[in-house]
Formats: C-alpha cells, structure tokens, sequence
C-alpha cells in the first residue's frame, strides 16, 4: 500500500470514526501541518455528514446553554496572551509539515512503551509549528492563553513527564544543519514550553507556549548532563511571558545532545538551594531540520 | 431548522461576536448536534459537555467558517463529532455485552421521518451505500452514527479488527466511486 492510499484511508477513517486514540490525535496533528489531508477529511466530512440528515433531533437540557454562555464571558474576559518576539526557533514554513507526517509514518512501525509519547511529541511539535507560522489554524484552546491556576497544572505535568524519544532523531534523513527542539509537555493537549537548542553557538532559549503566567513564583531551567547525574541550574524564566536564553558554554555538543533537561517551579528568582525544589517536567532533545 | 443560506448569514454574525446571533444558532442547532453526540456517547452527562465544548469552539472557530468548503450544519456536526469520538476513544471501550440494548438500537436507520428533508446528495448517498454488501452497509453506519470502534465491529461481525478497517475502507472507497459517477 503507498503511502498516498494510506493517508487516503486514514482521512476516509477519521471521518468514519473508526481510528482508535493514538491514531486520533495523529490526524489532529496532521490536519494542523497537512493542507491535502485537511482537504480529504473536508471532503469525507461534507459526503459523509448528510446521513446527519436522518439522525433525530433530541433537545438538551436547558442549563447545557447557560453553562455555554458562562463559557462566552469567561473567554471575554481572559483575552488573548500576546507571545514576545523571540529570535528562535527558526523553523521553515514549508519544511515542517512533510517532516512531522514523515515522523509519525515512521513512528507507527514502533512498538512498546515508547511510541505513546514518541507519537505525541511529534504531535505537539507539529501544533507548536502551527502555532509559530498559523496560529489562526488552532482552536482557541491551543492558543496561548493566561491561566489562573498554577499549583494544580503543575501537579499534572509531574504526573506525566514526557521523554521525546530520542531515536526519532536517527529517522530523520537530513544533511543539513539541524535545530534542536523539545517540547514540555502540560497536558496531552497543550505543550507548556518550547525548547530549541542551537548546538553550533551552544545556546539554549526557553519559552512558555501555553504556560502559566507567574507572579509568586518562578520557573527555573535546568540540565542534568548524564542520566542521574544532579541538576544545574541555567537560568531562572522571566516571568513576563519571554522565557529565557542561556549559553551552554560549559557543555560539549554530544553532552547537550544525551542531557535532559527540567523545568521546576520554584520561589519567585529561582531556587534557594540551587537544585530543584520544586515539581518538575523533564525533556529531551528532539532533532528538527532546519534550512 | 433554518435554511442554510440563514445559518450561513448568523455564522458570519457570529464570527463577529454577535451574541444574539450565536443564541438564534444554538436554538436552530442543538437538537441536531445533540441527537448526533448522544447517539455516539449513550450517556447524557458526556453528551452536555461534548456539546458545551462544541459550541464554545463554534464561537471562538465561526471566523475560520468558509461556506465554500461545506454547510454550517455539516461544519458544526463535523466538531461535535470529533468531540464525542475523542471522548469514547479515551474512554476506552465500552463492552457491547454490557449494553445490548444499545446495539439493537444503533444497527436501525435512524430517524426514518426525516426522509422528507432529504436532499438529492442524501438520496444518492443512500443509494450508494445501497449498493454495498448488507453487512459492510450496517458497519459503515454503526462506526458513523454510533461511533463504533473497529473492536467493537470485529466483535459484531466476527472478523479481524485489521479485516475490519480493511473493509471499511475499502466500502467507503466504494461509496466514493459511486458517488462520482
């Protein structure tokens, strides 16, 4: 089967409703990087969706309305995060895309542990190159938006840490130079920060995507060389939304490449004790090409 | 319901922010959207919510409405769909031994009286999945108007879930040849 029929049955399923989870929040992501695709499920949901002619209408309860309205004036009064413009990471419009669908074909062939996040992190990679190039493409909840509750979010990302897989660096044919890119992971649906790594100027810069807006207290950067090894610190974010750059001077490319690296929520200038004291979200590198 | 040339007009009001608009929309869509979530979820507590978060997105979404590209009803069912499979799939799946009741009910046609609003695209369609073999026509319509999983269809129709996503594809491939001729 070529990989045109495959996306052909992969539309044709999304539609259907047939695909499982994973499979689901696959095609989200490719529905976001992938204009043909979109077409094809817009296709199936227009020849599909006249059998809804015949579904019947059932009436819902009256206070489902008053709880959407709620809904209205909640947004309207948040309003919209307005991102800083930061330098990095310096994706291409129109490399992404054939990369991330060429990244989840080839994640569907692995098997165990593993591919759940792998599959995952190339999603949230692929709405964070949404995000970067269309983020009128993204539904409202995945654009970046303050929230008001910072414990309990926090809370849920220590209980899902995410580790990109690392061999999808290997499965990426480039000859080129690449960027290195990691995404922390708040929940399944919204990255919290971006990380990109550039290995030749041995720099590092952190921003928040979708993450919570301190005043209290801070978000602290962190890299542990080896596997085990303690956390140093490299820099405290700055609490107004544009994150932080730090060199990585000290660091040599293949250590950068192996390390993980945190982010802990800390008291407002970072920890006292200088290791984490706070929840902390781990990642890994996970290699993008760039032109 | 109103016309689509007047759901058209209220999703550009809305794209707007027109509240009132947004109100008139909900009251000329939500027993639609409703009876399709609440025929995929079974349960009316998930099938508020899916609907809350549908219209909550249509509000924030009306803008990015392109009436070139489909009917509003076909674009704000589409969303609550996608909604309601997200959530049955996370769910994991619901044991078809556990509810029978709803496995006899979601093999029928649904809604036979709505045969008069039917548009010549229904009325090919219909005769398209006609077409098909009995068997292949009764799953295609259980995965779209129930949400079933292709588990749950290799229970039914005893067959491999891997034969079952191939027939289905394969069916609706059918449909697609059908439908352009």
């Amino acid at each position: 089967m070529t990989m045109d029929e495959d996306r052909d049955g992969f539309a044709t399923e999304y539609v259907l409703g047939t695909l499982d989870a994973e499979e689901r929040a696959q095609a989200d992501a490719l529905l976001l990087v992938d204009q043909d695709f979109a077409a094809k499920v817009r296709e199936w949901e227009r020849r599909l969706g006249e059998l809804n002619v015949l579904v019947a209408p059932i009436e819902p309860p009256a206070p489902v309305w008053d709880r959407i309205k709620a809904g209205l004036a909640d947004a309207g009064q948040s309003g919209h995060l307005h991102l800083p413009e930061v330098a990095a990471p310096a994706l291409r419009r129109d490399v992404p895309g054939a990369e991330i669908i060429h990244m989840t074909h080839r994640m569907q062939r692995w098997r165990g542990a593993n591919i759940i996040t792998g599959m995952m992190a190339a999603c949230l990679i692929g709405i964070v190159l949404v995000r970067e190039n269309r983020p009128d493409m993204l539904p409202p909840e995945l654009r970046p938006t303050p929230r008001a509750v910072v414990e309990r979010v926090v809370e849920r990302v220590v209980e899902k840490p995410v580790e990109v897989v690392r061999e999808v660096v290997r499965e990426v044919p480039s000859a080129q130079p690449a960027q290195l890119v990691a995404v922390f992971q708040k929940d399944e649906q919204s990255p919290a920060f971006l990380m990109s790594v550039d290995l030749e100027k041995r720099t590092i810069s952190v921003r928040p995507v979708a993450a919570d807006r301190l005043t209290d207290k801070s978000y602290q950067l962190w890299i542990a060389p080896q596997p085990g090894a303690a956390p140093r610190p490299l820099g405290v974010l700055a609490n107004d939304a544009s994150g932080v750059s730090a060199t990585l001077a000290a660091y040599e490319p293949s250590v950068i490449n192996n390390a993980t690296f945190g982010i802990s929520l800390e008291p407002l200038g970072g920890s006292p004790t200088g290791q984490p004291t706070g929840p902390v979200i781990h990642a890994k590198l996970l290699e993008v090409p760039r032109p | 319901m109103l016309t689509p040339a007047e759901l058209v007009w209220l999703m550009a009001a809305v794209a707007k922010g027109d509240q009132a608009a947004f109100e008139r929309l909900y009251a000329a869509t939500r027993a639609k959207l409703y009876g399709v979530v609440l025929r995929i979820l079974r349960r009316s507590d998930l099938a508020d919510e899916v609907i809350q978060e549908t219209y909550l997105k249509i509000w924030h979404n009306a803008g990015s409405f392109d009436p070139k590209l489909a009917t509003p009803i076909t674009w704000m069912v589409a969303i609550a769909r996608n909604r309601a499979l997200d959530v049955i799939r996370k769910k994991g799946e619901t044991s078809i031994e556990d509810e029978p009741a709803a496995m006899e009910a979601a093999g029928e046609e649904p809604n036979p009286l709505a045969r008069r609003e039917m548009t010549e695209e229904l009325k090919r369609l219909l005769a398209c999945l006609g077409q098909l073999e009995e068997d292949r026509r009764r799953m295609v319509l259980l995965a779209y108007y129930s949400g079933w999983s292709r588990d749950q269809l290799a229970v039914q129709f005893d067959a491999p879930a891997n034969t079952i996503k191939t027939w289905l594809r394969r069916s609706l491939l059918e449909i697609r040849e059908c439908l352009g001729s």
